[in-house]
């Protein structure tokens, strides 16, 4: 008890460190082990082939799944720890997912700041300002009152990080934030990630793109069946890895007409 | 018609165009068509031309289209009977709807004596016909414990109850549609469980299910008038006792029913096209 504490007050705003987590399914053991951490400030991106486990292990860090064992800590929470207070956590956390997620039946504006006004009981007219400028952020001041279902996949993707930004969080946890989207819309997601994270936002993203995992990542680790195969800068693991599951796999990302069966 | 029978015999009920070459290449899918509608239009022509032959008109507008002898039926019919049809429609469906939105929460419950407590609920009041239930509350509970509560209590939870267990059944279909991701994105912002449920899900579902929950209320409408087998006093008549009393009451014949049956139709139909309209709206924004 003393130690996860200690160890969890070590992580500042923001940082986040796993230690020995396991996750199964019933027989199926998704995450075998995992250590992680994300200093606060820090850029880190998940790689690895589909069923690796990389999403599992983002869904962790904010308790969306509970792990079996080992440790999460997460901007001075001890997130295993029963009795820590989840939602207290997670206001401190968001999240960005594959396909949005956006609140169907509220508006952009009401999207962004339900969760001000009913989590962190803000004042309607002050949660409404918080949002407008988060809209502004993310390029879409002038669709406060469009509905999601009005809008393009990427601006719906953007309005999603609005969304998250408007609780001020000091984690930005993104689950393969461009997978769902049509091409020619996953650029004005990755510039809207791209400017978060030049403004020293703690992000941890799940990606297939390599492009920017090599420009924007101050790390990247690929797993690959349930374990972290290689760690390291983002010029080193994209650029020359070492590891050779690691070497096959982006072979096959970035040259996908090459791959022979 | 000869060229159409030439093919029929020969090859059974199942006649293959290859059996007669000629006539099927003679005759166009059009042309066989034209002739199918024209024998079905004839066929409900010489329908109408009997019906309209055997029919006793006199009588028929004697006994039931002879509205210069339903005068004593207005006002009250309307003030009174169309009132309370729709004041006992309204309140059971108020009843039903809290009752069934507390059944489906319960059926989804992660404690299982809840689900256990609701399953069985629903299975009971979906199983036992309405009447039997209007009895129970009408008669049995005044003569079992001695209470005597008005009619339009008994209505209300008589009907409330056995409606809640339909509507349950329906938004627990509706909270089930819902996507997850609506809960994990709740969740992910800091919302604790029921909140998400509050705001997020409960919302979503209802407009999943306003179709089903229009048509749920025309039914009960028309079940309202179950209550005729109570003893009413007058204020509290329904259209379906207007019209049953309006038999011996009134000598025009079945007229007071028709009468009271348009009084139904008049909410029903609009309700049914409600109904339509969300349903097509429903199809159009979901994902």
């Amino acid at each position: 008890m003393t130690e996860t504490t200690s160890h969890a007050s070590a992580i500042r705003a923001g940082g986040v460190a796993i230690t020995g987590l396991h996750k199964s399914y019933g027989s199926n053991e998704v995450l075998k082990g995992i250590d992680l951490t994300v200093a606060p400030g820090e850029v880190v991106c998940l790689i690895g082939p589909s069923g690796s486990g990389k999403s599992t292990l983002l869904r962790c860090v904010n308790l969306l799944e509970t792990p079996n064992q080992g440790t999460v800590a997460v901007s001075g929470f001890d997130a295993t720890d029963p009795e820590v207070d989840l939602n207290a956590m997670r206001r401190h956390v968001g999240m960005v997912f594959q396909q949005f997620n956006l609140f169907p039946h509220l508006s952009v504006l009401e999207n962004c700041t339900v969760a001000q006004v009913k989590v962190l009981r803000r004042a309607k007219a002050e949660a409404a300002g918080v949002a407008r400028e988060n809209l502004r952020r993310v390029g879409l001041d002038g669709f406060e009152d469009r509905y999601p279902d009005q809008l393009s996949g990427g601006q719906q993707q953007r309005v999603a990080i609005a969304r998250a930004l408007s609780m001020d969080p000091q984690l930005m946890l993104f689950d393969e934030p461009t997978s769902a989207l049509d091409p020619e819309t996953v650029g004005e997601v990755l510039s809207v990630m791209r400017g978060l994270a030049g403004a020293g936002m703690t992000m941890l993203v799940v990606t297939h793109e390599m492009g920017f995992a090599r420009e924007v990542a101050d790390r990247v680790v690929f797993m690959d069946g349930g374990v972290v195969v290689e760690e390291g800068p983002a010029e080193q693991v994209i650029g020359s890895p070492t590891q050779p599951r690691t070497q096959d796999f982006l072979r096959r990302v970035l040259n996908p007409t090459d791959v022979e069966l | 018609m000869s060229t159409v029978n030439t093919t029929g015999p020969a090859s059974g009920p199942n006649p293959s165009p290859g059996n007669s070459p000629q006539t099927g290449r003679r005759m166009s899918n059009r042309r066989r068509r034209q002739i199918s509608l024209g024998l079905q239009a004839g066929v409900f022509v010489l329908a109408i031309v009997i019906l309209v032959a055997v029919m006793d008109w006199p009588t028929l507008g004697q006994s039931v289209f002879n509205f210069a002898e339903i005068g004593p039926l207005f006002p009250d019919i309307i003030l009174v009977g169309l009132g309370n049809t729709l004041l006992y429609t309204a309140s059971s469906f108020v009843v039903g709807l809290l009752g069934g939105t507390l059944l489906a929460l319960m059926r989804l419950s992660s404690f299982p004596p809840y689900r256990w407590l609701a399953t069985a609920y629903i299975e009971l009041f979906r199983g036992l016909p309405a009447l039997l239930v209007f009895i129970a509350f009408g008669y049995g509970v005044p003569f079992a414990f001695g209470v005597q509560w008005p009619i339009p209590l008994v209505v209300m939870v008589s009907l409330g109850m056995v409606s809640s267990a339909y509507i349950a059944e329906t938004l627990r279909a509706g909270l089930q549609a819902v996507p997850k991701g609506q809960a994990e994105a709740a969740r992910s912002l800091g919302m604790p469980a029921w909140r998400a449920m509050v705001t997020i899900v409960i919302p979503q579902a209802f407009r999943l299910v306003l179709p089903p929950l229009t048509n749920e209320v025309i039914l009960l409408t028309k079940d309202s008038s179950l209550v005729y087998v109570l003893g009413l006093a007058a204020y509290e008549y329904e259209l379906t006792k207007f019209g049953r009393d309006g038999i011996t009451a009134l000598d025009a014949g079945l007229t007071p029913v028709l009468v009271a049956g348009v009084m139904y139709l008049i909410i029903t139909v609009p309700l049914s096209l409600l109904a339509r309209k969300f349903e097509s709206r429903t199809n159009r924004t979901r994902v």
